[in-house]
């Protein structure tokens, strides 16, 4: 018996066109100057400017059906664009997690009006979504949120804060886990409610919080009768906590996992070339076949969810791994660096490689801790 | 996932759901050949799965023949099968006939010895002389047989080759690489079942034992070791997978296959410490008996990762080659599987 759901499937060739013209693409705007690459740029290195130019070209959105502003293209065609983005350390962190997370749940729960008029700008790049999981009392404990949305006459009034939101500061909705009714005794699942909420109505707070490489991306968020339509309930009442699970098993296998640092070492493979040691070569191997099965682990996962099948342990597995290699690559593509003085490494080695080092914390902890990734593992095994 | 269905994979996982229970390679250790597991795979045609049809074999396909590879690592299988097939298959390659009973396998050329896996079981040696393109045939049963130190419970023995008849001999226009492709990724699904099966004897082993009141499976820290194990395995499969799939999509050309079979061997070989390590430890002093069975893996597993060259030995291979490429081959390979673009010629 084997355990876990991996088929292996054979890349594209169909796909290799989209890749070409993304590396054109990327390769002049570096060039030009419009942007420094930078290891977890889906994250912290945002640029409307940048997001808009790869909404023009018909990047963002793929998935999702013209009528709404997307372009009909398959889950697959979105992978090759991540995984290009990524490579290269773009900007992209204005418009990704809309495009990764909330488009395809404005599409599964939105209302008709709600489609037509903010799908099109996700994938137009000129509207960005934050995620309002996190509070202050609830980080791995999740199903202890605080933050209430109570039923008024025109919709919801929403009381409470939100914490370590990413790119709320330049977000336009943010969807919120909220509580709708009390919890349970027992069952502290229910009551639980995905609510969008327009970032500039009034009663609205965003603070950013600044991080130890001295980004703000983050913030803390308050809301403070905040009133929000009906409309704005996205799914089921009480449905929030199987909606977010769901959407987290696809948050957890993509690139972003383990491509994040993928920048800092490639910009060591030019700086590197012929002076690499037998040392660094022993390395280098072993980050490839890394990356290479984590690649296949991912890619057979997205081919199983562009199938409408949800693997949540794999999902898991993937992060897990992902996390630990993204760390690793960073230590590894340190110690090979001591094949060349420090003084000839290039001032883009030493920026890239410093922000790698900064950086590296986060991994294992945004999109749920290792801990928590095992205890999903632990729990398919039968452990639990 | 290694592909599991198919004549030769369910006939041989039959086999050795019958002929290969518990007991089986215990007895084996203790000095009892399992002769009925043996004759039932040879009647079977099984060793001749990777031996053209013209050759009389039955030309199956790489994948299902994996699946029965995975069969057996997952039995501990204490018969050289894997060892026949990849002999028989060498000499194949060679046009020369397949093996006339058990056999093993050897790469050399500048050595006048090897080190053979199962030595002292295998009746024949086959031989790939680098040197001369040449593969051959010896026979083992002829020479002086001592077991090597090995890890493994399968042994090992010397061969000298100066001072043998060669049974049999013929030109190959196969290359090493070719050679290392198919023998790395064979060990590759041995590897990740053993592995595999390793996590299942611990997982059902901490579901049944109780300690402070509860099974030691609802500590915490049991759970994340495992879970940390099994993720690792799970990478393991899906190396062996694709290494596996690689080789039969390259059928004709096996060298094709040979970036996915180190890299297999690259991913397992370091993944070992981190498997076996858990694995010993929620057992407690049990795992650490002959009598119960988790030493069937672990101790092959810390002699697969040895064998043809440790994961440091291979990584290197690999990095030393990569790092002749450009960084936009590298990523090509890491993307799309491609790794032909860049080819170095061959060591
Ligand atoms: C860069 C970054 C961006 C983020 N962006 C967002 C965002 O956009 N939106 C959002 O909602 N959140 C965001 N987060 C928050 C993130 O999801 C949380 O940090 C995470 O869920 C962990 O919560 P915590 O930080 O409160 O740690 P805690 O839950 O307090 O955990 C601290 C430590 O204890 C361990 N631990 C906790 N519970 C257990 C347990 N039961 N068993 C064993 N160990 C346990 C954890 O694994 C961790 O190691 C972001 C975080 C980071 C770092």
């Amino acid at each position: 018996m084997q355990r876990f759901n991996f088929p292996v499937v054979q890349p594209d060739p169909a796909l290799e066109e989209l890749r070409s013209e993304l590396q054109a693409f990327l390769k002049e705007e570096r060039e030009a100057g419009n942007y420094r690459p930078e290891p977890e740029c889906w994250m912290a290195s945002a640029d409307p400017e940048f997001s808009k130019k790869m909404g023009k070209r018909g990047w963002i959105g793929l998935t999702w059906s013209s009528q709404y502003g997307g372009h009909d293209k398959s889950a697959l065609e979105r992978y090759i664009v991540t995984e290009e983005t990524l490579r290269s350390g773009a900007p992209v962190g204005a418009h990704w997690i809309a495009d990764r997370q909330h488009a395809p749940m404005l599409l599964a729960h939105g209302t008709e009006e709600q489609k037509l008029d903010i799908l099109p700008r996700i994938a137009a790049g000129e509207c960005y979504f934050a995620i309002g999981l996190s509070e202050p009392g609830a980080g791995s404990d999740l199903a202890n949120v605080k933050t209430r949305a109570e039923k008024v006459a025109d919709g919801w009034k929403i009381n409470g804060q939100k914490i370590w939101s990413s790119g709320a500061h330049i977000s336009h909705y943010m969807v919120a886990l909220l509580r709708t009714s009390p919890a349970d005794g027992r069952n502290r699942h229910v009551g639980l409610s995905q609510i969008m909420i327009d970032l500039s109505l009034p009663g609205v707070t965003i603070k950013p919080i600044v991080d130890l490489s001295g980004d703000a991306h983050f913030n803390e968020v308050y809301f403070e009768d905040v009133i929000v339509p009906d409309d704005c309930l996205l799914g089921e009442e009480g449905g929030g906590w199987a909606q977010v699970t769901g959407e987290l098993a696809m948050e957890r296998s993509g690139p972003e996992r383990f491509l994040s640092s993928y920048i800092t070492l490639e910009t060591a493979l030019w700086q590197l070339s012929d002076k690499m040691g037998s040392d660094s070569h022993a390395r280098l191997g072993k980050l490839i076949a890394n990356l290479s099965t984590l690649k296949g682990m991912s890619w057979g996962i997205a081919n199983l969810l562009s199938q409408g099948v949800s693997p949540e342990t794999e999902a898991a597995l993937v992060k897990d791994l992902g996390n630990r290699l993204e760390n690793d690559l960073t230590q590894q593509v340190r110690a090979m660096l001591n094949d060349l003085p420090a003084e000839d490494w290039s001032p883009d080695m030493r920026r890239i490689m410093n922000i790698g080092v900064l950086r590296s914390p986060p991994n294992t902890l945004r999109g749920g801790t290792t801990e928590v990734m095992r205890g999903i593992t632990a729990r398919q095994l039968g452990l639990r | 996932m290694i592909n599991t269905e198919g004549m030769v994979a369910e006939t041989a996982t039959k086999i050795y759901t019958d002929l290969c229970a518990r007991e089986v390679p215990h007895e084996a250790e203790a000095g009892k050949y399992p002769q009925a597991l043996w004759d039932a795979l040879t009647e079977n045609g099984l060793p001749l799965a990777w031996v053209s049809e013209a050759n009389g074999g039955f030309g199956a396909d790489y994948d299902e023949t994996f699946g029965a590879i995975w069969a057996s690592a997952q039995a501990a299988s204490p018969v050289p099968f894997a060892e026949t097939l990849i002999a028989n298959w060498m000499l194949d390659r060679a046009g020369l006939a397949p093996a006339d009973g058990s056999a093993s396998f050897a790469l050399s050329g500048h050595t006048p010895s090897a080190d053979i896996p199962f030595g002292m079981h295998a009746d024949k040696i086959v031989l790939f002389d680098e040197a001369h393109h040449e593969i051959s045939l010896f026979d083992n049963r002829a020479a002086v047989r001592s077991p090597e130190e090995s890890l493994s419970p399968d042994g090992m023995t010397q061969f000298i080759f100066s001072g043998h008849v060669v049974e049999q001999s013929a030109k190959t226009d196969i290359s090493r690489r070719a050679i290392e492709a198919l023998i790395l990724t064979v060990r590759a699904v041995q590897m990740a079942a053993a592995m595999e099966t390793a996590l299942n004897l611990s997982i059902d082993y901490v579901c049944q034992r109780e300690q402070f009141g509860r099974p030691l499976s609802k500590f915490q820290a049991i759970q994340q070791q495992l879970a940390v194990a099994a993720s690792e395995c799970a990478a393991a499969t899906m190396a062996a997978t694709q290494a596996a799939s690689a080789i039969a999509r390259h059928a004709d050309d096996p060298e094709q296959a040979w970036h996915e079979a180190v890299i297999a061997k690259v991913q397992i070989g370091h993944s070992v410490e981190a498997v076996t390590e858990p694995f010993h430890q929620v057992h407690g002093a049990m795992g650490y008996t002959q009598e119960y069975d988790l030493h069937h893996y672990t101790r092959r597993l810390w002699a697969w990762r040895d064998a043809l060259g440790n994961e440091f030995h291979w990584s290197k291979r690999l990095g030393e080659e990569l790092a002749l490429t450009s960084p936009d081959q590298i990523w090509k390979g890491v993307t799309t599987g491609d790794w032909t673009g860049g080819k170095v010629v061959a060591s």
